[in-house]
């Protein structure tokens, strides 16, 4: 999907944890996404579920620009609504089976009796990135999943229908190499990268038709347990690890109704959401040999005269211990109209959404120290930090668009300008990432007044009620012009303009810490230009789409620069796709041949836009041979073998990169009996 | 919260009763007190004063020998550290209502442990009253302290 539709850009980097999606000039890497993600009406609530395995598809419709009246909270940038293939009444059985470069395959079988529709998919990769310090691939990934829905009409008032995904993947990742003197490195570092994953989703859809109104319930239950394992510093050296554990439980109501004959020129639909989720989280860090040494050693001493001697601490590792209790909820009600009238059709609907988040945590460290030469016996130092939080807002969230139809004559179909205006918001949340560096603070200030050594700036930066950032809300303007001609050629191009306030960016907390967090650093507008044509003539069919995005910060001071008037960085400028495909018919077989081109740069990778990549361009194709039962394919990806970076960051002073994968190529076939 | 009887406790000297019955003041105090006043440490031949430094003053039981505890001192205006020193085991003795101490060759303690290299000599000082003064050698740094008995709320 990513720069087919215009405007969005999904890179490919991490591992299912990260999956990152920047639509029209509003994304995030961390916390709360900026796209909405629904399967089969079911909202996704957690953002580490996003990015799972599925076998087919049966639709998918992106919707861009903030969505917040029907969507309400992570709809800010748009939504991405997702449909699984459902019982279709013919009892059957498909399947997939595919191999490919890097010891890459997979395997899937589906069938269908009756109202159900049962999948199953199985898929692995050996890795496309070698860590060199280990000498092993640095991603490699198992994953599989269920997919069961089951449809049925109880009757011409009642259907009903669910839908249950389940989920597993235990993976590598992480896979970054150190950027120095202008060269990205190989992945080069010595702790574990990994990530296991078990989601549960299921969804239970009613759809009521009465005499007056029609009602439409889906009720969903949502469990997900992971753990992470990174090295923190990427490098071989030992200096800190994290191990984060989640287990999240949410449950999600939504109703919707409608009148049950509508109205000749209203169309009123009237909704009510509601959500809970509770996680708990442990995220020790773990403190190694040469953490201990430059991050807290090299600190602590930088600051005490050489003739008085140094400080030194006894283990050669220790953990900082973060235990969480997150929770959060949403209820909202939402209304909205459209109007027809003639040729113009007007619409406006507004959300009042009222949630809140709350969050207990428990951090905790123990350590033996030393100051050579003056004591001969080690001194022990514990240090907690607990405590809760909790904050709530409320939204308003308005939404009115017009949109005129046009009828061309001389052979020609219609032409539809339309505009509108949209607000949406990205939720609040706890910067859980900052407790280290806060206990990293206190300890180093706890020992030092344990030596009576008083810094003249203290350590400890931040307390915790600092680590509560507030939602994020942008408006959209937006203009454009649609031009259809049946289904030959469909046409689209706009124009945006977003004002992002409240922007959750991240910062340098006052002091001496190490760490960042975000905080609602400042103001954004992005500007952009959409465009895209499809024409499907015969046996023929292509697609072509554009997206310029000028997105800048309008204020951000991260508390040692201030970036205003500099692009928003990991946004593409402009990103590109043309694809096309031509079916040949030889004897009873379809032989069919596609290519794809996809480009997206130049992006700026930091706030200062210091460091950039210009543009990247991969090209894909696909050939296909249709038997009566079955079809042949091979298929290539990235064919040139581009290798541009997709992800930029810093960690303890080092700059790092990922990297897109390198050529791929499978070969499969699926079959349906 | 500090409590406020401990803020209240004043360097008096230990009052005893004499053959007549009056009150004499020749034995030293055993009760700790604190005091904040102006550190002036030399440093390269120039005068380099801390100010709001507090010292607090604790008595040995037999009354003969305190510990002096200077907090937060810099010897030197570029240390981006203050740090806090023990002069542990100064001789006392109290006549007419003046205390004295003195000691020399005396190890500070501070960072935990001894510290030979700031070797304390020359100390003597006075407490008279509510004002204290003393002054020494921390190692290669001459230094003199004045305060006033620490009245906290």
């Amino acid at each position: 999907m990513s720069q087919v539709v215009p405007g969005v850009h999904i890179p490919d980097y991490g591992a299912s944890l990260t999956s990152t999606i920047y639509i029209r000039g509003l994304g995030s890497r961390m916390e709360n996404p900026a796209l909405g993600l629904y399967v089969d009406d079911i909202p996704i609530l957690d953002k580490n579920a996003y990015d799972f395995d599925w076998l087919g598809m049966q639709s998918a419709t992106l919707l861009r620009g903030p969505q917040g009246t029907l969507y309400g909270r992570n709809s800010m940038g748009g939504v991405l609504l997702l449909r699984t293939p459902s019982a279709s009444g013919r009892d059957g059985i498909q399947g997939l089976a595919e191999v490919g470069t890097a010891g890459s395959f997979r395997l899937g079988l589906a069938s269908e009796t009756g109202h159900q529709y049962l999948s199953a998919g199985l898929r692995h990769t050996d890795g496309y990135f070698t860590n060199i310090h280990t000498g092993r691939p640095a991603d490699p990934y198992w994953g599989g999943g269920i997919h069961w829905r089951w449809d049925k009409a109880g009757s011409e008032k009642l259907s009903l229908s669910n839908s249950l995904h389940l989920n597993y993947s235990d993976e590598g990742g992480f896979a970054y190499g150190r950027y120095l003197d202008g060269e990205i490195q190989p992945v080069d570092y010595n702790d574990e990268g990994s990530y296991r994953r078990l989601s549960a989703i299921d969804g239970f859809k009613v759809q009521r038709r009465g005499a007056a109104i029609n009602l439409n319930s889906v009720t969903s239950l949502q469990l997900l347990a992971d753990r992470m394992r990174m090295d923190q510093d990427y490098t071989p050296e030992s200096i800190f690890t994290l191990e984060q554990k989640q287990r999240s439980i949410a449950v999600a109501q939504e109703v919707v109704i409608s009148p049950a004959k509508p109205f000749r020129h209203w169309k009123p639909q009237t909704g009510f959401f509601c959500f809970g989720k509770a996680k708990r989280m442990a995220a020790p860090v773990f403190f190694k040999e040469d953490g201990i040494r430059t991050l807290i050693l090299d600190n602590a001493n930088r600051n005490i005269p050489e003739n008085l001697g140094y400080l030194d601490i006894t283990e050669k590792e220790f953990p900082v211990d973060s235990d969480f209790g997150i929770y959060s909820w949403n209820a909202a009600l939402y209304h909205q109209s459209a109007w027809e009238m003639s040729r113009w059709i007007l619409t406006a609907g507004l959300r009042l959404d009222y949630g809140g988040d709350g969050m207990s945590y428990d951090s905790q460290a123990l350590i033996h120290y030393r100051f050579v030469p003056n004591m001969s016996v080690d001194k022990s130092f514990e240090t907690s930090y607990i405590g809760n939080l909790r904050q709530h807002s409320f939204q308003i969230l308005p939404k009115i668009s017009i949109l005129y139809v046009i009828p061309l004559t001389g052979g020609l179909d219609r032409l539809t300008p339309y505009g509108n205006i949209s607000k949406g918001f990205r939720a609040g949340g706890f910067n859980t990432q900052i407790f280290s560096d806060i206990l990293q603070g206190l300890m180093m200030n706890g020992m030092m007044a344990g030596l009576g050594v008083h810094l003249d700036h203290s350590y400890a930066s931040v307390g915790a009620e600092h680590t509560r950032y507030r939602p994020e809300e942008a408006w959209n303007y937006e203009i454009g012009l649609r031009y259809r001609h049946g289904s030959v050629f469909n046409g689209e191009i706009n124009a945006y303009h977003i004002d992002c306030r409240n922007q959750q960016l991240t910062v340098f907390p006052p002091g001496k810490s190490t760490g960042r967090m975000m905080t609602n650093a400042g103001r954004s507008w992005s500007r952009g230009i959409e465009m895209e044509l499809d024409y499907h003539r015969g046996d023929f069919q292509s697609h072509l789409s554009y997206s310029w995005c000028n997105a800048r910060f309008r204020e951000y001071n991260d508390g040692n620069n201030d970036y205003a008037g500099k692009r928003v960085p990991y946004v593409p400028e402009h990103s590109y796709y043309l694809g096309g495909g031509y079916r040949f018919h030889i004897a009873n077989h379809q032989l069919a041949a596609s290519a794809d081109f996809r480009g997206a740069g130049p992006v700026r990778w930091n706030e200062d836009n210091s460091i950039s990549s210009p543009v990247s361009l991969t090209i894909g194709g696909m050939v296909s041979v249709a038997f009566d039962h079955f079809n042949l394919y091979l298929r290539g990806e990235n064919l040139g073998e581009g290798r541009s970076p997709t992800f930029y960051f810093k960690s303890v002073g080092n700059e790092f990169f990922a990297l897109s994968r390198p050529r791929r190529i499978s070969i499969g076939v699926d079959f349906k009996l | 919260m500090k409590s406020k009887s401990l803020l209240a406790i004043l360097l008096v000297a230990a009052v005893s009763c004499g053959k007549d019955g009056s009150l004499t003041t020749d034995q030293p105090s055993s009760a700790e007190a604190g005091y904040v006043g102006t550190m002036t440490v030399e440093y390269l031949g120039e005068a380099f004063d801390n100010e709001n430094i507090s010292v607090k003053f604790t008595p040995s039981e037999s009354g003969t020998t305190a510990d002096i505890t200077i907090y937060q001192i810099k010897f030197v205006p570029q240390m981006p550290v203050t740090i806090d020193v023990t002069i542990p085991s100064v001789t006392v003795s109290a006549a007419s209502g003046t205390i004295s101490f003195s000691g020399d060759n005396i190890v500070p303690w501070a960072l935990g442990g001894e510290m030979p290299r700031y070797l304390v000599t020359g100390l003597s000082g006075r407490i008279e009253g509510k004002e204290i003064s003393f002054s020494l050698s921390f190692g290669d740094y001459p230094t003199r302290f004045s305060g006033r008995e620490q009245v906290q709320e």
